[in-house]
């Protein structure tokens, strides 16, 4: 296929957090939302006069500091953050909001807070922890509405003056659900039978949404849609199975890479930062405030591993057999960062029930924060690539 | 009365030979020994048991 | 041989490659005869235990039965070396322990399907977790708040340190990671296992202490509600519970964790039960206040593993819905008193003061005797112990009743462990040092669970501000439920050599620096 144009483009944003088009933006007067978890509602960290940025730690190298603060036995994204946090990798950020998402995410951001790894020579700098609901019920929104109220909304308009009323809410949500429209219509060319766009591609354009200043990338975006309404697929597509993803946060884009290079098409992407359920637009009415709205969305879409609830746990089983249908994937891999308790649990359940209730082939794998080229995870997803060919002849001869 | 002193002196035997007998086996730890020496049975037993294992 | 304190070398009771140590002690006459007749009374409630033919069926069944043939010797390990006041304080906990334990298991096996299958008395039980704070069933005084993990799990591993090795084995045989906390791992291998017994009208689970524990509940309720039919509630608590604005939160759980118990067992709440357990809750936390005051001084009475078991079974476990743990609670203060008043040790020497923090080793609770014993170290209190001091209302009116429910809500916020690994570095890394100053510590032994990251998240904060503060702080690194990752004596060396390298003693009984009790249970 012929490069996409921008592909380079979205690939450098990628490299640093402190990317070029953050930079731009903050030229531009706005303040940068740091956060790190996906159950921070993003459009209200993306209200006029403030941008988010999800934190990465791209190029990560020694992890010796943040281990000592955190112990080799916390997951390498929270070690990672904090290293990056320490070497002064985040200084650029004007506050932080965060969630109590998981143990480990929460102590790598205390840590930054307590080691003052942050907001050097800012002023207005400042840490917000918020309570999140773990059920999706009437009392968890309301919990949720009031802790966005608290600890996003108000410090926000208290020391940044940004506004915070309904109609500038409704404002963000537009803005953010064009975004997540024109990542859908992209990540839609993905069910196609010899898709023109591969997983890697389509995870570097997704990434670089949630670390990027949204009104400075949605132009390229809608360029990439255009082109892709035109780009042709090779004719013998070299991926020899279909599979979607499932697990805990990925971004690292050498992880698809490496996946795609070793024969399968991920044609799914149900992770932490990937785009489902994470670029499901907002819908909203006009007959209730847009803040609730949002919280219900984030809740009921939610299929984090710390949602608790019998509902909520089997929906994210079913959910993955909903995007395998929908994406026609031949297989499932089940990925969970090493040391991620929420998804230890989850890669254990979910293996097992989609291989067991619902019949797909299913391939855990356990993970670093950087992949880059590990050859013993390319001969296992060699080997399942391997093993869902050799069902499918066994399953065509059975056919007749 | 002497039947009473027998009944008597039959009670105090008998007491005194249970205290006796659970205080050896109190004191040499003759219990935790004794069970000891069932575990490695019991859970031979256990392995024999099939079990609907499943989430 | 001998009535004093510290005059026996007690690491020579115990023999190489032994389940069981060589003997009892001999605590001179007054205190051996105590002693005894203790034993006696639980070899009665044992075999009271055992004369229903459900039980011996049920210890057919269940491999973690097996572990209750060590219960003895769970009390001889928590009573090494004591004499006096001491020893009787520790029989009054564990004793009463190991009868609300026996009556638990009894329960469960009479109302399992597949054991005693008692349908009525099933009906009336409802399942909580083994990690969870039973104040929301403070008001239901005629159901039965059981839980299954206690004694599979939880006891198990204190009275045998090899108990949960084959509950892990089978959750890691499922996929589950072996770096996650071996609690809530062996927990959900007990269900992988088909070895939990099947009961209750229905269950209410808790995001107890940590990640792993919410995700373990997953894994159990998988069972319960897909296979056994018994619906399940999830109370979730909120982790962040300093705070003012999760509070309404926190109550509206409790109030429908009510209504799902009153939906499914058919039994309306009771408003007098409520607040007679409240009543009870309030005097024990002044009880453990009295003894935690004690502990500040040079004669501290009730402490170590005796205070964090008995803490955690009152506090948690019985929540005030015991009348017994009240009367338990009265003797030992008397003791404590006493004691204290004749400004009675525990041991021969005390030469450090310390806070025990973190989450202890469940596979060696007895080693706060240990360090007593062995290097004169004073566990004055650890962090399970240093749980809610709140006062509860006690008092019916309109106003209490909605009051009420706020308190339901920060127990359950602040149940053993939960309080410190969540809810920010305040509750974990700041007030310890509080706790140093206040107990006139010099030392913090520090446990670190190796997979639980709530703690390990801290390592290093722990220790740059150990180092400012000028307090010793000693790691003692293990792994929860699992000896075959840091063995009993794993664990003591850690100790052993910094008190030779550091402070350069010499242990006040030699004979406990190295035991010979890796096989032992």
């Amino acid at each position: 296929m012929k490069d996409l144009k921008h592909l380079i483009y979205f690939e450098n944003l990628l490299l640093e957090a402190n990317n070029e088009l953050v930079q731009r933006a903050q030229a531009d007067g706005k303040i940068c939302v740091a956060y790190t978890c996906e159950n921070t509602p993003e459009p209200l960290l993306n209200l006029e006069g403030a941008f988010s940025a999800r934190l990465r730690a791209p190029r990560t190298g020694s992890l010796d500091i943040s281990t000592y603060y955190m112990t080799s036995f916390l997951c390498e994204y929270s070690r990672a953050l904090l290293e990056r946090a320490i070497e002064g990798g985040y200084n650029f950020a004007d506050c932080i909001i965060t969630p109590d998402g998981c143990s480990m995410m929460n102590r790598c951001i205390e840590n930054m807070e307590l080691l003052k790894t942050m907001g050097q020579g800012k002023d207005k700098f400042f840490f917000e922890y918020m309570e999140i609901p773990m059920k999706a019920d009437d009392n968890g929104l309301n919990l949720y509405v009031l802790q966005c109220r608290n600890h996003i909304l108000t410090p926000l308009h208290e020391k940044y003056g940004i506004d915070i009323s309904d109609a500038a809410i409704r404002k963000a949500v537009a803005e953010h659900n064009e975004i997540c429209e024109l990542i859908r219509a992209i990540g839609d060319y993905r069910k196609e039978a010899n898709p023109r766009i591969t997983g890697y591609e389509f995870n570097v354009i997704t990434l670089a949404t949630y670390v990027a200043p949204k009104y400075l990338i949605k132009d390229k975006l809608k360029e990439t849609l255009e082109e892709l309404k035109t780009r042709e697929s090779d004719e013998h597509s070299k991926f020899r199975a279909r599979v979607l993803v499932v697990g805990s946060e990925v971004d690292d884009t050498d992880f698809v890479k490496l996946i795609e290079e070793s024969g399968a098409f991920v044609c799914a992407d149900r992770f932490c930062y990937g785009s489902l359920p994470g670029r499901n637009p907002i819908v909203l009415n006009d007959d209730e405030d847009a803040l609730t709205q949002i919280c219900r969305a984030y809740m009921n879409k939610g299929e984090c591993p710390r949602f608790m609830n019998t509902d909520k746990m089997d929906h994210r089983r079913i959910y993955v057999d909903e995007l395998a249908k929908e994406y026609k994937a031949d297989g499932i891999i089940y990925e969970q960062m090493k040391f991620c308790d929420p998804w230890a649990y989850e890669k254990m359940m979910g293996s097992h029930i989609l291989n067991e209730k619902y019949g797909y082939p299913v391939l855990t794998v356990d993970r670093p924060y950087s992949i880059g080229s590990s050859g013993q995870m390319q001969t296992r997803v060699q080997a399942f690539v391997e093993s869902i060919e050799i069902k499918n002849i066994q399953r065509g001869k059975a056919n007749g | 009365m002497t039947t009473f002193l027998h009944i008597l002196k039959t009670i105090v035997i008998v007491i005194a030979a249970l205290f006796a007998l659970t205080f050896t086996v109190y004191i040499f730890n003759l219990d935790m020994k004794l069970t000891a020496a069932i575990e490695p049975w019991l859970l031979k037993h256990y392995d024999k048991i099939d079990r609907d294992q499943h989430l | 041989m001998a009535k004093q304190v510290g005059a026996d070398r007690l690491g020579d009771f115990y023999k190489e490659g032994s389940k069981v140590r060589k003997r009892r002690e001999w605590r001179g006459l007054a205190d051996t005869m105590y002693d005894y007749s203790r034993w006696l009374k639980i070899m009665m409630t044992l075999g009271k235990f055992v004369m229903k033919p459900r039980n011996v069926k049920a210890m057919f069944r269940y491999r973690w039965m097996a572990n209750y043939l060590a219960v003895p010797m769970m009390v001889d390990r928590h009573t090494q070396g004591l004499r006096g006041e001491y020893l009787r304080i520790c029989h009054e906990e564990q004793d009463l322990v190991i009868d609300d334990v026996a009556k638990l298991l009894d329960s469960l096996f009479r109302g399992d399907r597949r054991i005693g299958n008692d349908k009525k008395f099933s009906d009336k039980v409802v399942l909580v977790d083994e990690n969870e704070m039973t104040a929301v069933m403070m008001g239901f005084p005629t159901l039965k708040c059981l839980s299954r993990e206690t004694p599979s799990t939880y006891v198990s591993v204190l009275l045998n340190q090899y108990a949960a090795c084959h509950y892990i084995d089978v959750a890691q045989e499922f996929g589950l990671a072996g770096d996650v906390c071996p609690m809530p791992e062996a927990e959900a291998g007990v269900s992988i296992d088909d070895d939990a017994p099947v009961l209750g009208a229905c269950a209410i689970q808790c995001n107890t202490t940590c990640d792993g524990s919410l995700l373990g509940n997953g894994v159990i309720s998988q069972r319960l509600e897909h296979e056994d039919g018994i619906p399940v509630f999830q109370l979730a608590a909120p982790l962040r519970h300093r705070e003012d604005d999760v509070q309404e939160y926190a109550a509206q759980e409790i109030r429908n964790a009510i209504a799902f118990i009153e939906k499914h067992t058919g039994v309306k709440w009771d408003w007098d039960a409520y607040f007679e357990c409240a009543k009870r809750v309030n005097y024990a936390t002044e009880c453990r206040q009295e003894w935690l005051e004690m502990n500040r001084t040079p004669y501290p009475q009730v402490f170590g593993s005796n205070l964090a078991l008995y803490t955690e079974t009152n506090y948690m476990a019985i929540c005030g819905r015991v009348a017994a743990f009240e009367k338990a609670d009265r003797k030992i203060t008397k003791l404590a008193r006493q004691a204290y008043a004749k400004k009675k040790m525990a041991a021969k020497e005390y030469r450090h003061r310390a806070i025990i923090w973190g989450v202890q080793s469940h596979y060696y609770m007895d080693f706060l005797v240990w360090l007593l014993n062995c290097w004169g170290i004073v566990p004055l209190t650890d962090m399970l112990s240093m749980v809610s001091t709140r006062k509860l209302v006690t008092e019916d009116t309109p106003k209490n009743r909605e009051q009420a429910i706020y308190d339901m809500a920060w127990l359950t916020e602040n149940m053993i462990m939960r309080n410190r690994t969540h809810g920010g570095y305040k509750v974990l890394l700041d007030e310890l040092w509080e706790f140093v100053e206040m107990f006139n510590a010099d030392m913090v032994i520090l446990w670190e669970h190796m997979s639980c990251k709530a703690l390990d998240g801290m390592h290093g904060l722990f220790e740059e501000k150990a180092r400012e503060k000028g307090i010793h702080l000693v790691w003692v690194t293990h792994d929860l439920f699992d000896p075959r990752i840091i063995s009993r004596q794993g664990v003591r060396d850690q100790i052993n050599s910094y008190m030779r390298t550091v402070f350069n003693e010499e242990p006040i009984d030699p004979s406990l620096e190295v035991l010979p009790d890796d096989k032992s249970w």
